[in-house]
């Protein structure tokens, strides 16, 4: 799949925006490391303004925008719509939870729109990791693991700015450097076990059974087992086909890819744990330096994803 | 109803007359608007196809065999393309015809994604989706004769190696042929019931060897010569 600089962009900043909106407001519920108003209501901000960015990001992926209002409308079935319904809700319910926390509000009021900013963040993770696992041609992206990966590493992303801001702010930074540290865990065994399932191409279609010629094909004898090859792709220049789906990666440059998102995305931000000096600069840097190494990860999983069309175009396995 | 294609793999010789005759129809058909072209004259044209031909080997030589292999949308029963679209522009009709609507589509390529068959092309140039519309244009077009409301890629076909009909009814062509020939669909693995289907190359009949033709040849002129003989 072509990896598309607005969508790697979107999942990326909307997903530590949301992973940190769901942190904060559960930190806030449960009283957890007892965080400032000034921490919260800023990392609750941090949050929708990474949100919105990616939101905004994703809308430059449209290629006809102005219908993007329809989006709501297909709720009962598209996971791109359900998105957009939750993400449109967030705004309004993050918003106001917000305006509570800088007021200082307490109260019942807060604590369920708390809850409900957490729920809703949590929707629009999974509803965006949906829209890749929903989709059946596409066999990286159609496991479960890609939902997974999609929560956990959105929370990870936001466990790190949420230590940064507890650096800043908060009396004691190491319950959230704790947070930080299992979510970084987690995320990297869910990205580990990402890629060793997509690894496993037992279940692969193959350009034989693209075209129907697996079981054999009569010929001027009977061909039995037969495998293809393409002789002729049909088009004298690429076509919208190929442009969205042909992209092609070397293997050799998955392999370093991978090792650079490693390192970026949980490596170098897991030892700023370990070393856990309590300053907000170096865990921002941290925190930032993940969402690079998760910018990487992100443009592999569309550069690592092959979509059954590309049988047709000669591909002999997906 | 069910309406979809028949596509013959043992008559169609890959001429492309589908795909072209396709893109003509099309691209004066209110159903979707103009097929984009780009640069059409320049060193890399490129445009918007609802029917693209491919072409394969299958097997080794000299057990192998050349398959020209056309692609267009499939009309499936579970259609994923329609499903995940967020914004209703994707529908599926009584008649099994799966028709994007031009004034609702955004462009954001969901559908394609969940095409496995690359039914789907994006047009640059109004940002939105397009994809065969199965002439719907012309099949129920009452100012046509009867035999000319088909989709067009089926007049044009040189081979016949195209048929257009209903899969819901056993008596129609397409239903019988499909039986007769053990028609399949494609990638039914991914669970999209696909309805249009393929026939599989037929079993070529022996060629008769030079002995053989003298004596065929005899025995007709013997028989043609009998009558005026015994006369």
């Amino acid at each position: 799949m072509k990896p598309a600089v607005s969508i790697i962009f979107f999942t990326v900043s909307s997903g530590a925006g949301l992973g940190l909106l769901a942190l904060v407001a559960l930190c806030d519920t449960f009283a957890f490391g007892s965080l400032p108003a000034h921490a919260l209501w800023r990392g609750a901000l941090l949050g929708v303004v990474l949100v919105a960015a990616g939101l905004a990001s994703s809308v430059l992926h449209l290629a006809n925008p102005k219908n993007a209002w329809r989006s709501f409308s297909r709720f009962k079935t598209s996971w791109l719509s359900r998105e957009a319904v939750f993400a449109a809700a967030l705004f309004p319910v993050s918003g106001l939870y917000i305006v509570l926390v800088i007021q200082s509000k307490g109260g019942a009021s807060r604590i369920l729109l708390a809850i409900l900013t957490c729920a809703l963040a949590w929707a629009v993770l999974i509803c965006t990791a949906m829209i890749y696992a929903s989709l059946k041609p596409i066999r990286q992206w159609h496991t479960r693991w890609t939902p997974v990966n999609y929560v956990l590493l959105g929370h990870w992303s936001g466990a790190l700015l949420l230590w940064a801001i507890a650096c800043a702010y908060a009396t004691r930074s190491a319950p959230f450097l704790l947070v930080a540290g299992v979510f970084g865990l987690a995320a990297l065994a869910a990205k580990l076990a990402y890629w060793h399932s997509i690894g496993d191409d037992a279940q692969a279609l193959t350009l034989e059974r693209a075209i129907g010629v697996r079981e054999g094909v009569h010929g001027p004898g009977p061909i039995s087992a037969a495998h293809a090859r393409l002789l002729d792709v049909g088009h004298s220049h690429g076509t919208f086909l190929t442009s969205e789906f042909g992209f092609q990666l070397a293997q050799r440059h998955a392999r370093g890819l991978r090792g650079v998102a490693l390192a970026l995305g949980f490596g170098l931000p897991l030892a700023w744990l370990v070393v856990g000096v309590a300053h907000w600069q170096p865990a921002l840097a941290a925190a930032v330096c993940c969402i690079m190494g998760l910018l990487v990860e992100r443009w592999l999983f569309f550069a690592e994803a092959k979509h059954t069309v590309r049988l047709y175009h000669g591909d002999p396995r997906t | 109803m069910k309406l979809g294609l028949v596509i013959d793999l043992d008559t169609c010789v890959g001429c492309h007359a589908c795909a072209t005759a396709c893109k003509e129809w099309n691209a004066s058909s209110k159903v979707n608007g103009a097929l984009s072209d780009y640069e059409p004259f320049g060193a890399e044209p490129s445009g918007v196809w609802f029917n693209r031909v491919r072409h394969y080997e299958v097997g080794d030589y000299p057990e192998n065999k050349t398959i020209n292999f056309p692609v267009c949308c499939m009309h499936c029963a579970d259609a994923d393309c329609v499903t995940v679209c967020p914004t209703g522009a994707s529908y599926k009709r009584d008649d099994g015809i799966v028709l994007v609507d031009q004034d609702k589509c955004m462009g954001c390529n969901l559908c394609a994604w969940a095409c496995p068959y690359g039914a789907r092309e994006l047009d640059q140039v109004p940002g939105t989706m397009k994809k065969c519309t199965l002439c719907v244009d012309r099949i129920y077009d009452e100012m046509l004769a009867p035999e000319d409301r088909q989709p067009a890629c089926v007049l044009a076909c040189p081979t016949h190696a195209r048929m257009f009909g209903d899969f819901d009814d056993p008596q129609s062509e397409v239903s019988r042929v499909t039986a007769e020939r053990g028609g399949f669909g494609l990638l039914p693995e991914l669970g999209y019931a696909p309805v249009s289907r393929y026939l599989p190359p037929r079993q070529p009949q022996p060629v008769i060897d030079a002995d053989d033709a003298r004596a065929l040849l005899e025995r007709g002129l013997a028989s043609l010569a009998s009558p005026v003989i015994r006369r």
